[in-house]
């Protein structure tokens, strides 16, 4: 041994790196479980059965309204047309399969540290659209950081969650948060209204509200899945450091302290409580998933809590 | 306050210059280790507090800075070694005399007076006041300073502990006159003797104007045994054989039996019991010792094996000079007499030679010319002229002179030794004119006759008139006389070879031509000496046997002597309580006055230190950053 070796710092030896199985078969097992779970939560409802707002030619009396030149004539209420002499046409509450969009935040933070953050919202993504597909419904994956990077084609039926795994597969976390713009783009690109699961560590410069009332307002169910890694409330540092933001690579000069550690791990708490009060203002269902929690634990938690299912 | 370290303007360029550093590594920006974090307004929203409080850590932040610089300061300032004025040339200045003498070596105080001694100078010195300062002075036959006037205690407490004993006396005289020079308008002297007080009376007595003198006494017992005198001598007649005087004296106050043993070359010779009265001395003769080579030792104890007070001069040492034949070389044209006398000593190689034959081939050590000075050859050695022509001889040869003999001689030369020339008679010969240089060794009323001296570096004896023109050569002072001169000039002496006595200058014979010696000690160790006229000059200071070595390799010479303490005044080792200074007593010590040593210089820099550890434990518990 060289004396220089002496005062070299000892590497620990890398293997080549393990790709991690993001949807092995334990994963697809308790996919399973989570959709027998899922049937006996709704037990009874039949499929295709939810009601949307959409008026249409369903069975269920809605609505009346004008006749217009071109109104199917057999619509047209004579019984209302004998007692007011006036041509009205009968509106009936449209059924049809509910669309359900799982908006995952792709932004750099995502991936920040060993990624368990992003790894842990793609299979909540997973998991959620299987039970979504076992239910008929029509699902769609949208990667969300400031744009729509990628998106997974509207898709429904069992036999598609294969489709599902290899797009949240091919995701990749990068770029800053910007979930007002992002969602703007992707309610312009998608017409069809229905549940917006929004899986987000909302870390957005531009505020967390931006993304969700962009989702309220374009007529979205919004379904805020809050990410949270206590982790990063409790960093392992101390010193003077210069920090840098992971997306916009803003930089400040700070003198780590236990002091500073306590403000921060309160600061990261009292986000988190703004986020949930936020939403539960705004009758958003809201759920914290902390990425150590197991993720079908997690699952279950959002089908027990209700909203994501009607 | 007064500095009395580095001068100020040095002080404030080495403030100034760690200062300038100090605000320099305050000024550049620290190098902060870069750390990504995934959501920086989250660490805005907790830094935004002190954001609010930046003047107040901007001002720890200088707070921090003006505690390295008050840290400087205080280190500066020590270095400065800041005394109160006050203290300073008030105090007393003290000169500690350590008495070292052989008597010192006594071990009634355990372990020796010497270190009971040292443990009360050091009480002294632990008892100077703040503004005292002490010199240290080892006491022995020629006083030694061991340290500088000083008020560092460290420094006067190893001082003190470089006290060594010596087989000397002590010079009190001395070591008063080196005090008072150290104390020459120093105010407040004061010379403290620690000492058994077995010192004699310096005479004259020293000047000590506005010095006080104080005695601090050491030792509890006077009884102790001493050989006082060792000697040794071959007989004339028979240098094979020897005879051993050794004195020895009791100080006790009782009668003692004691045990004088006589060894030789390492192995015991002869033993006697003797009862020595107190106070008495007692000399015993050992006659007829045969067989020893070398070094003869005498040891004395009592008779109950016990050991007294003082070890030192309970041996002694003697060294018997090695035996060499002696080649003369005779020139005479036949003079039997002369034959004779030489015939007597067996270790001398006589070569007889015609003055037509002078010189013949060889080196000799003596060179007697019968009746003749012919130019003396190189290799003659000493020479002896009988009744010399006038031509030749080295010392002048005067006038006639009949019908004289020794009116006067030198009783104490070498050469005249044991020889009875009082009534002898000389019928004719001449007075000799000696030189300036010239020693008269024998004259007649009419001149000298017998001269003894050294020219060009040879030495000669002279002898004015023909022993034969005398009774002499019928006299048993005839081959005593030519005996002497021969061996005064081959270095060997019948005489009493007393060993060199410690304290004092020895002057040690070295081989012809040395310019270099190198003595070796009893305990070993080695030093080089100067050698002057043909002597080392090394003074003494410890009994037991001495190797002197001149030259290298083919030249080298070794020269083995003994040394003893042989002083019955160290010998008497009763304390005295009580020490006379100029006819004054001297009184105990008093206490340091001025209240305990301060070094605000330690002060300062435990300050520092203080501040020091403060400071390092508030930056990294993050108070002061």
């Amino acid at each position: 041994m060289g004396i220089l070796e002496l005062f070299q710092r000892k590497k620990t030896p890398r293997g080549p790196a393990k790709r991690v199985e993001l949807f092995d078969d334990e994963f697809q097992r308790k996919l399973e479980m989570l959709a027998l779970v899922s049937r006996r939560v709704f037990a009874g409802r039949l499929r295709a059965e939810r009601r949307s707002k959409k008026k249409g030619s369903g069975v269920e009396f809605a609505d009346h309204r004008d006749y217009a030149p071109g109104d199917d004539f057999r619509s047209i209420d004579w019984n209302v047309y004998r007692r007011f002499g006036r041509l009205l046409v009968r509106l009936y509450e449209e059924e049809e399969d509910l669309s359900i969009y799982f908006l995952v935040d792709c932004s750099a933070s995502m991936g920040f540290g060993d990624g368990k953050k992003f790894d842990q919202a793609r299979r909540l993504a997973a998991a959620l659209a299987y039970v979504g597909l076992a239910n008929l419904d029509r699902v769609t994956i949208v990667g969300v950081n400031d744009a729509v990077p990628e998106r997974l084609p509207t898709t429904r039926g069992k036999g598609r969650i294969f489709k599902v795994f290899r797009f949240l597969e091919g995701l990749e976390p990068g770029g800053p948060t910007d979930l007002g713009e992002a969602l703007r783009k992707f309610a312009a690109q998608h017409k069809r209204r229905g549940l917006a699961v929004l899986i987000s560590d909302f870390y957005d410069p531009a505020g967390f509200e931006h993304g969700i009332n962009v989702l309220r307002f374009e007529g979205f169910e919004p379904y805020v899945i809050h990410l949270v890694d206590k982790g990063e409330a409790a960093p392992a540092l101390d010193g003077d450091l210069l920090l840098v933001d992971c997306e916009t690579g803003d930089e400040r000069e700070v003198t780590v302290t236990p002091g500073l550690l306590g403000r921060l791990r309160t600061a990261f708490s009292e986000y988190q409580t703004r986020i949930e009060h936020f939403c539960t203002s705004k009758r958003v269902p809201y759920l914290a998933a902390d990425v150590s929690t197991p993720f079908d634990e997690t699952v279950l938690s959002a089908l027990r809590r209700g909203g994501f299912l009607k | 306050m007064m500095l009395t370290g580095l001068p100020l303007g040095t002080l404030l360029g080495l403030f100034g210059g760690a200062a300038a550093l100090t605000l320099l590594f305050y000024v550049l920006r620290l190098r902060r280790r870069p750390v990504a974090v995934p959501f920086s307004p989250l660490w805005h929203s907790v830094l935004g507090d002190r954001d609010a409080s930046r003047l107040f850590s901007r001002l720890r932040r200088w707070l921090s800075l003006l505690l390295q610089l008050v840290l400087l300061a205080l280190l500066a300032v020590a270095l400065g070694d800041p005394r109160a004025t006050g203290s300073l040339g008030s105090g007393r200045n003290v000169v500690l005399l350590v008495d070292a003498s052989a008597s010192m070596q006594a071990t009634d105080e355990k372990p020796t007076r010497l270190e009971a001694a040292k443990a009360k100078a050091r009480e002294v010195v632990q008892g100077l006041g703040g503004s005292d300062r002490a010199l240290v002075v080892q006491m022995g036959d020629v006083p030694v300073p061991l340290s500088t006037l000083s008020d560092a205690q460290s420094e006067l407490v190893a001082a003190i502990a470089r006290v060594k004993a010596s087989d000397t006396r002590a010079n009190l005289g001395r070591a008063l006159d080196l005090a008072a020079d150290a104390l020459r308008g120093a105010p407040h002297g004061e010379i403290v003797i620690l000492s058994d007080g077995a010192l004699p009376e310096p005479s004259p007595a020293p000047e000590l104007k506005g010095v006080a003198v104080r005695f601090v006494p050491v030792g509890k017992s006077g009884k102790n045994l001493a050989i006082t005198a060792f000697s040794v001598r071959r007989y004339p007649l028979d240098k094979s054989r020897l005879e051993v005087l050794a004195e020895l004296a009791n100080l006790g106050s009782e009668r003692a039996e004691v045990e004088l043993s006589l060894w030789g070359d390492g192995s015991i010779i002869d033993s006697e019991r003797l009862q020595v009265d107190p106070g008495a001395r007692l000399s015993r003769f050992f006659s007829d010792v045969g067989g020893t080579r070398r070094g003869l030792e005498a040891r004395l104890r009592y008779a109950d094996g016990t050991n007294d007070a003082l070890p030192a001069d309970d041996r002694a040492y003697a060294l018997v000079p090695e035996r060499r034949r002696a080649r003369v070389l005779v020139v005479t044209p036949g003079n039997t007499y002369l034959e004779a006398a030489l015939l007597l000593d067996e270790y001398l190689d006589v070569t007889e030679v015609k003055p037509s034959a002078y010189p013949p081939p060889g080196r000799f050590d003596a060179t007697i010319f019968d009746g003749v000075a012919p130019p003396p050859a190189t290799d003659s050695g000493g020479l002896i002229y009988l009744n010399p022509p006038v031509s030749g001889s080295p010392v002048k040869v005067a006038k006639a002179i009949s019908g004289f003999g020794f009116d006067t001689w030198d009783k104490k030369s070498r050469v005249l030794r044991f020889a009875a020339l009082g009534d002898v008679q000389i019928a004719s010969g001449h007075a000799l004119e000696p030189l300036g240089g010239d020693k008269i060794l024998g004259a007649s009323d009419e001149g000298p006759i017998l001269v003894a001296g050294t020219r060009m570096s040879r030495p000669f004896i002279v002898f004015g008139f023909d022993p034969r023109q005398s009774d002499l050569v019928l006299r048993p002072a005839w081959p005593l006389l030519v005996l002497n001169a021969v061996d005064s000039f081959s270095d060997t002496d019948a005489s009493y070879l007393s060993a060199y006595r410690t304290g004092e200058v020895w002057r040690v014979p070295v081989a012809e031509g040395a310019r270099d010696a190198e003595l070796t000690l009893p305990d070993g160790t080695r030093r080089a000496v100067p050698v002057q006229d043909g002597r080392a000059v090394t003074f003494g200071e410890r009994a037991g046997v001495y190797r002197l070595t001149t030259g290298v390799e083919e030249t080298r010479v070794v020269t083995e002597f003994a040394a003893n303490l042989a002083d019955l005044d160290e010998s008497r080792i009763l304390p005295q309580k009580t020490l006379k200074v100029a006819g004054q007593l001297a009184p105990l010590p008093e206490p340091g006055k001025g209240g305990a040593r301060r070094d605000i210089w330690a002060l300062l820099v435990a300050v520092a230190l203080t501040l020091s550890i403060v400071e390092w434990f508030t930056y990294h518990r993050r108070i002061t950053v």
